[in-house]
């Protein structure tokens, strides 16, 4: 999950990380409150998940009060890059010495945390990658016992002394004065105590990313500007006290549907069903089974001309009842022209549970769907689920067709496709008369 | 001869009287594998089917003698330390059946499994079965003879479900599988695609290897740089989805933690990688068994 900027500082804060001090504003009313207690000039930054918010004068300076009430009233509500602003913050300006880059992630082929050091804070780093990889210094972080503090110096050194420009290293040193050794060995000290305080961080609230960026100096202290978190969704389990926002899987903001989808797995970890739930825009409901078949139904759909209206999962042999939940939440969405529910022959999810969950969730819909209805699963009971559904449909009235393991996954998308297509023009034909 | 389980392979589980654990022993046994020993602190001294639980792995052990893999089938958060407790007593393969596993945990596990020498299979991997010798972990559910049948062609992906998929595509028109893995789909795994190309590289019964590539990651990048080092020469064969995801923001995740949608390449880079490498990429999942009769 995603944080905004200001829950990003909260989470850098409490393992000591400054940031500037700021105010969270969500309507005018709170500008007017935060406005007395920080003093002009004021840096206003929106608050959204997009990154470049400099760049798309999402962060602004503002010297008065008539500047900030005009910027915030223009962007509470607005869409920055696709995405509705709900929150600003108001921080104090700083005076920066100089600024750098330093992030802590995981590199997923040495499948080993690091961390990546530019002495340019502010940077796009993902430009340089492309164009300079090397100025990005990165060293690998045993996750046992945590940064060396022998690498932290390397790292420490080379952005002190190294310069293949004399220009470049003779400001440097002007602006992070290195030349008493009594202060050099301080900013050692500090900088080394940062590391493992973002070493903390990132590990104690089960980080994939903290990425400060920049990173400055202001009165020989390391400040936190800007901060960038991405928590691991499957670490929240042992993070309930995180005081953070949902998150939708696409956009900042959620809608009713995927927060509901997401709520079914937080408090049962057996199986999983609608931890990822994505709006889309077709009329085709999905539900699909498995992280790998989900792909291919979702591909195969749309090669045969399908519009599904979303993408969930279920998988790893959830208990009847999430799948009963995710079923109404799926189905709850209007208009919709078919239902897809597919995966791949199953290895451990009993079939025969997991379409009950399904049959119960589908009674409870309003109104009753009269749309088709396609099934494909395979596996453990999944013979005498299909005895139970063909039985259930003819009795209940519901259009729903059955394949076995027999029939590929994209002949059933096709079959979806075609009937969903035919469902349609009966709809159209009706009205009609 | 096959990869990672044969019938030789004795395996010990962890959580075994868990409600999955009970479930995956009694599976194991009927398809023939080695369960030597299962382990629930706690409650040694008990018996699931015929196999003697013990309180710790360490106990296991010393009563049964050498294990060759553990299947951690435990909890989520409690899967570190059961993983742990197993690289301790140098369990050579630990199988992690357990999804959802902070990423944190995963890295510690593989760190300390890389120190000492062990190897991590997952987490959320559904295991392996060698037809006609064993398996461990979940794969092939009670059935695994509808899906699986014993031959020359060793099949990776990181979703389980998509393991029997193939097979049984494969099984249905004449081939059977020499060794069929499922890696796991978190962002960290213990064992790589490239990983197991080194190994079916090295097995004489595996003739090709067909791998279900996901959006998002790089594990088929580092297989077609093992292709282009020669260090995997055997035909490789490659279904690859989530193209419909190309169109969703950066960093969206899907079902697998490590399908994030502009993590590394995109869908269509891949499948040139792949293709310039020598890999052959069939475009509709239908035509896996058709690529794999040309080249055997």
């Amino acid at each position: 999950m995603k944080l905004y900027e200001f829950e990003g500082h909260k989470i850098l804060a409490r393992a000591g990380i400054d940031s500037p001090f700021f105010v969270v504003v969500s309507d005018l009313d709170e500008v007017k409150q935060a406005r007395k207690r920080l003093k002009f000039p004021i840096v206003v930054k929106v608050q959204v998940l997009s990154g470049k918010r400099a760049k798309s004068g999402g962060i602004k300076i503002v010297k008065n009060e008539k500047q900030l009430f005009s910027f915030c009233k223009e962007s509470f509500g607005k869409s920055f890059n696709g995405e509705e602003v709900r929150f600003i913050i108001l921080a104090e300006k700083v005076e920066i010495v100089k600024e750098y880059y330093v992030a802590i992630t995981y590199d997923t082929v040495r499948r080993t945390p690091f961390i990546m050091f530019n002495s340019d804070g502010g940077i796009d780093v993902e430009e340089i990658q492309k164009r300079n990889p090397r100025s990005i210094l990165r060293i690998d972080i045993d996750p046992i016992s945590g940064p060396r503090k022998k690498d932290l110096e390397k790292i420490f050194q080379s952005f002190s002394y190294s310069s293949s420009d004399p220009e470049r290293s003779r400001r440097r040193i002007e602006k992070f004065p290195l030349n008493s050794s009594r202060i050099r060995s301080n900013n050692i000290d500090n900088f080394i105590d940062f590391c493992q305080r973002l070493w903390d961080a990132f590990t104690r609230f089960d980080c994939r990313l903290v990425e400060i960026n920049p990173l400055a100096v202001v009165d020989n202290k390391l400040i936190a500007i800007d901060a960038k978190v991405i928590l691991d969704d499957n670490g929240l389990a042992r993070h309930k006290d995180l005081d953070v926002t949902s998150k939708g899987a696409i956009s900042a903001i959620p809608t009713e549907r995927e927060l509901e989808a997401k709520k079914i797995d937080s408090d049962d970890y057996r199986g999983s069903a609608g931890s990822t739930f994505i709006e889309l825009g077709g009329d085709i409901a999905i539900l699909a089974s498995g992280g790998g078949a989900s792909l291919l139904v979702m591909d195969s759909l749309i090669a045969a001309g399908g519009k599904p209206a979303n993408y969930t999962e279920y998988s790893g042999n959830p208990p009847l009842e999430k799948v009963e939940k995710l079923t109404k939440i799926t189905l709850s969405r209007e208009n919709l022209c078919g239902c897809l529910v597919a995966g791949a022959v199953a290895n451990f999810t009993d079939i025969y549970e997991t379409l009950s969950g399904f049959i119960r969730g589908l009674k409870a819909v309003r109104p009753k769907p009269s749309y088709p209805i396609v099934i494909r699963r395979g596996g453990p009971r999944q013979e005498e689920a299909y005895k139970y559904l063909s039985e259930f449909s003819k009795k209940e009235g519901f259009d729903i067709h059955l394949f076995g393991p027999a029939t590929p996954i994209s002949v059933a998308c096709k079959t979806m496709v075609e009937l969903s297509n035919a469902y349609k023009e009966l709809q159209v034909t009706s009205a009609k008369f | 001869m096959a990869i990672l389980v044969d019938k030789s392979t004795r395996v010990l589980i962890q959580g075994i009287t868990g409600k999955s654990g009970v479930q995956v022993a009694g599976e194991l046994l009927d398809y023939g594998t080695k369960v030597v020993a299962g382990v629930t602190p706690g409650k040694g001294g008990q018996v699931v089917d015929t196999v003697p639980v013990f309180n710790s792995v360490k106990e296991a052990v010393v009563a049964v003698g050498p294990v060759d893999v553990s299947m951690v089938y435990v909890p989520p958060l409690l899967a570190k330390d059961a993983a742990i407790e197993a690289i301790e007593n140098k369990i050579p393969l630990i199988e992690i059946f357990s999804e959802k596993m902070p990423i944190f945990d995963v890295c510690v596990v593989l760190a300390q499994a890389h120190k000492n020498q062990v190897r991590v299979l997952g987490p959320a991997s559904v295991g392996a079965i060698s037809p006609g010798e064993a398996k461990i972990g979940s794969i092939g559910g009670p059935n695994p003879h509808k899906v699986f049948a014993r031959g020359p062609v060793g099949i990776i992906s990181k979703s389980g479900g998509m393991c029997s998929e193939i097979a049984m595509l494969i099984t249905n028109s004449g081939f059977g599988q020499s060794t069929v893995v499922g890696i796991g789909g978190d962002l960290l795994v213990g064992t790589s695609f490239s990983d197991l190309l080194l190994d079916f590289e090295g097995d004489k019964q595996t003739k090709a290897v067909v791998a279900f590539g996901e959006v998002g990651g790089s594990a088929e990048i580092e297989a077609a740089n093992l292709m282009r080092e020669g260090k995997f020469t055997k035909p490789f064969i490659v279904f690859m989805v989530g193209k419909f995801a190309e169109s969703l923001p950066k960093d969206t995740s899907l079902g697998h933690a490590g399908a994030i949608v502009g993590l590394g390449y995109s869908f269509d880079e891949k499948i040139k990688i792949l293709k310039k490498s020598g890999a052959i990429v069939v475009e509709n999942f239908e035509d896996i068994p058709a690529a794999i009769k040309k080249v055997l």
